[in-house]
């Protein structure tokens, strides 16, 4: 690859204020313990967001922290007195089912899932005006009209809503055209059409087209993981069919896909991430998962969180990595697979789109889940023997406490970045870490100054994978993150945008930071530096970043049984 | 009465297929298939999962597919039995599926949930089905979830016991949520449970 990208990458203007949209994520993992409600009043595109997906790691004292900040920042409060949710009313009755109990039991203190589920907005409507103002807004629906799914109110109330929509849609396909987006003032409509299902977002989150896009293509495959693609069958021999129903009960799965998208970079570079791991571990648990792929199991995935630890397919087929991200937040954002060992019906839309694999889940501990997927339907003894044979090997190999650990020492951070072995004049650095044995950037480099690079994802093209570093300190609470996420999004956006690219290199530098993108055959790499950076040095620093990776690719990237003795 | 509590992670012993579990083994030691049938949100998974870990959870966690649990009870005259229990998603979509569960099915429990007249009918649907579909010496019990909430009743459990002797069922009330006739409920189906002729 080429060790130097362009010198003269083009700069780009400041953007104006007005683009630097509110950000807000509640993702637990950052949120610092004494993180102050009054950070976060901003009305956001992702208010009150919880689920399982995102618990995973967090104490219980900082659980109970957000509770108390997104009660205090809910203020449009007023419209919240509506009817009582189904959860409220004590265990009664769960969202999705065709009737809810009204009975009033004595109340156990509310879960933080309660409200998850009450983020809905079940009272709302297009007529309420808190409704119209929300930043943006998810649909599905059929070709003939009817609500499926809607981020933010009762579909059924949203019947008229809905039909507008359809109508604007085959408004247009009559004249034998497709609608791909409106614009109206600061709101953008992205329309998808999937054969008798229409997916539309409004926005006015300032997201590319492409963008906005990419999130419904993933709504759509995530309702296929539910539903497959034979539903359209139901609308060949029923176009009235009222599909809400067979959606029951996935709030959660779609309320977690739609926060991914302002935190999990899966979403939009179309790759996954692993869990840094020492290669010998991650060869153990590979080894046995590839046994166990040998005799019947189509796919074994070993994830921590939405981290992948090893996964392996029978004869070479592969899981496509928007697949592995679906699956993920479906079993992530279903508090049942937690409960106990499960057998369910699970299409992966890039495999099979048409048919049900059935797939067995177990979880480990916490956050540590075991996935086998099957097209058997009679499987489930099998696959409980084999997770316990996978189970003895991990433990044995430690793979399980390995794991923990490096969750909670995430590998890349900046102030690791190996320096530059031809410029000595580094101060000695405050510590070493145990896995570069090299001079290290002072943290004043890291942080401040000319070459201050902040934050970087790096995509091996070639593997589908990528990783991030660890934010720093300037990043730290969660609405900078998804902030910087939405900065990374915009190029990406620009750095494949087919009418005037692709590009190979781009310097960007506005008053939030600078952001350097560098796109060669096999990677591509995102990174963000101190906005009072120096050009050249920027350059530099990347330079030593991918230098930096190569050096830890064994450790940081899965590779297949055949690249394995790279 | 004794509950010895058998995690999941614990019993790889069992083989064979998701369908042909039975009851099984010698007369002392009773293995049993069981499946828990009922629209969403009437508690089944609430009922196992007192049954199993002595637990009540009021946030109600949606069933996907189906989750396997087991738990072996000490009956009075020394038998034990093991139930490996079936606890499928009320969802619509799983309705299709539910035979994969319950085919095969030494015991099934169909769950409605008193305060709803909507849900005891799905409940006599999910009766229909395994008549038609279950094997024949299936013990079926109905079970009348959510007791607790005896104020906002709408299903009497005059009528459910009816229905429950017109079909051949145990029919039993349970609150999942006070412990309430849960541990009842299954050992009156281990006591029902066909004996092996000792050989």
């Amino acid at each position: 690859m080429d060790p130097n990208p362009s010198p003269h990458p083009t700069d780009s203007q400041p953007e104006p204020p007005e683009k630097r949209l509110a950000a807000l994520s509640l993702r637990s993992a950052h949120l610092p313990p004494d993180f102050a409600p009054a950070e976060i009043q901003e009305d956001d595109d992702d208010e009150g967001y919880l689920t399982a997906a995102s618990r995973g790691g967090s104490s219980s004292c900082a659980a109970a922290a957000w509770k108390d900040e997104v009660d205090g920042l809910d203020d449009d409060k007023d419209v919240d007195v509506g009817p009582p949710s189904p959860s409220s009313s004590g265990y009664a009755g769960e969202r999705g089912s065709s009737l809810a109990s009204s009975a009033g039991v004595d109340d156990p203190q509310p879960q933080p899932d309660d409200w998850a589920r009450d983020k809905k907005h079940l009272d709302e409507d297009d007529a309420s005006a808190s409704w119209r103002k929300r930043k943006k807004h998810f649909f599905i629906l059929s070709n003939s009209g009817k609500p499926i799914y809607s981020r933010y109110g009762d579909e059924h109330k949203l019947a008229g809503f809905s039909a507008t929509l359809q109508a604007i849609i085959s408004f247009v396909e009559n004249s034998g055209d497709h609608i791909k987006f409106v614009r109206a003032g600061k709101h953008q409509i992205v329309f998808l059409v999937k054969g008798p299902i229409y997916l539309v977002c409004i926005s006015c989150t300032q997201e590319s087209y492409e963008g906005l896009r990419g999130q419904l293509e993933l709504m759509y495959g995530q309702m296929l993981l539910i539903l497959t693609k034979s539903i359209n069958k139901c609308f060949e021999k029923n176009p009235k069919f009222d599909m809400a129903s067979l959606l029951g009960g996935t709030d959660a799965v779609f309320l977690s896909l739609i926060h991914a998208f302002s935190w999990n970079p899966a979403t939009f570079l179309h790759a996954y991430t692993c869990i840094p791991l020492a290669q010998s571990t991650r060869k153990a648990a590979s080894a046995v998962l590839q046994d166990v792929a040998d005799s019947g199991v189509l796919f074994a995935l070993l994830m921590c969180e939405h981290k992948v630890i090893s996964l392996v397919g029978a004869q070479k087929e592969t899981l496509h990595p928007d697949d592995i991200f679906l699956l993920s937040n479906f079993i992530l954002s279903s508090e049942s697979f937690r409960t106990s060992e499960s057998f369910s019906p699970i299409c992966i839309p890039r495999y099979n789109p048409m048919a049900f694999l059935y797939a067995y889940v177990h979880f480990f501990d916490e956050n540590t889940y075991l996935t086998l997927l099957t097209s058997s339907a009679n499987a489930f003894y099998d696959l409980k023997d084999s997770r316990s044979r996978i189970q003895n090997v991990l433990l044995k190999a430690n793979v399980l406490d390995e794991v923990q650990k490096s969750l909670r020492e995430s590998a890349l951070r900046i102030e690791d970045l190996p320096a530059d072995p031809s410029s000595r004049s580094v101060s000695p650095p405050p510590q070493f870490s145990e896995d570069v044995n090299s001079q290290l950037l002072s943290s004043e480099m890291a942080i401040g100054g000319p070459a201050g690079l902040w934050h970087f994802i790096y995509k091996s093209i070639y593997l589908d994978q990528y990783v991030s570093s660890e934010f720093p300190l300037v990043i730290s609470n969660p609405k900078q993150q998804k902030r910087l996420y939405k900065a990374y999004k915009k190029m990406y956006a620009s750095m494949h945008d087919k009418t005037i690219g692709p590009h190979k290199t781009q310097f960007r530098r506005d008053e939030d930071y600078v952001l350097f993108c560098w796109i060669t055959q096999d990677f591509e790499l995102y990174a963000a530096f101190n906005p009072l950076a120096d050009k050249m040095q920027a350059i530099k620093i990347c330079n030593r970043v991918c230098q930096w990776i190569r050096d830890l690719e064994n450790e940081i990237f899965v590779y297949g049984e055949s690249t394995l003795s790279w | 009465m004794g509950c010895s509590s058998s995690l999941p992670a614990n019993n790889a012993g069992a083989v064979g297929n998701i369908n042909n579990e039975n009851s099984a083994t010698d007369s002392k030691n009773l293995r049993v298939k069981l499946v828990l049938l009922g629209d969403s949100g009437v508690g089944k998974s609430c009922i196992v999962l007192r049954f199993v870990r002595g637990q009540f959870d009021p946030t109600s966690k949606v069933t996907v597919g189906a989750s396997f649990l087991s738990q072996t009870l000490a009956l009075e005259d020394s038998t034990t039995v093991k139930f490996e229990i079936w606890d499928t998603a009320g969802q619509e979509r799983y309705a299709a599926l539910a035979p994969l569960y319950y085919r095969g099915a030494g015991a099934a429990i169909v769950v409605y949930d008193i305060t709803s007249p909507e849900l005891f009918n799905k409940a006599q649907y999910w009766v229909k089905e395994l008549q038609k579909h279950g094997s024949p010496d299936m013990i079926m019990a109905l079970v009348g979830n959510k007791a607790d909430l005896h104020d906002n009743r709408c299903v009497s459990s005059q009528d459910a016991k009816e229905y429950a002797d017109r079909n051949s069922m145990f029919f039993i009330e349970t609150s999942a949520k006070t412990a309430d006739n849960i541990n009842q409920l299954f050992e009156e189906i281990a006591k029902r449970l066909p004996r092996p002729a000792p050989s």
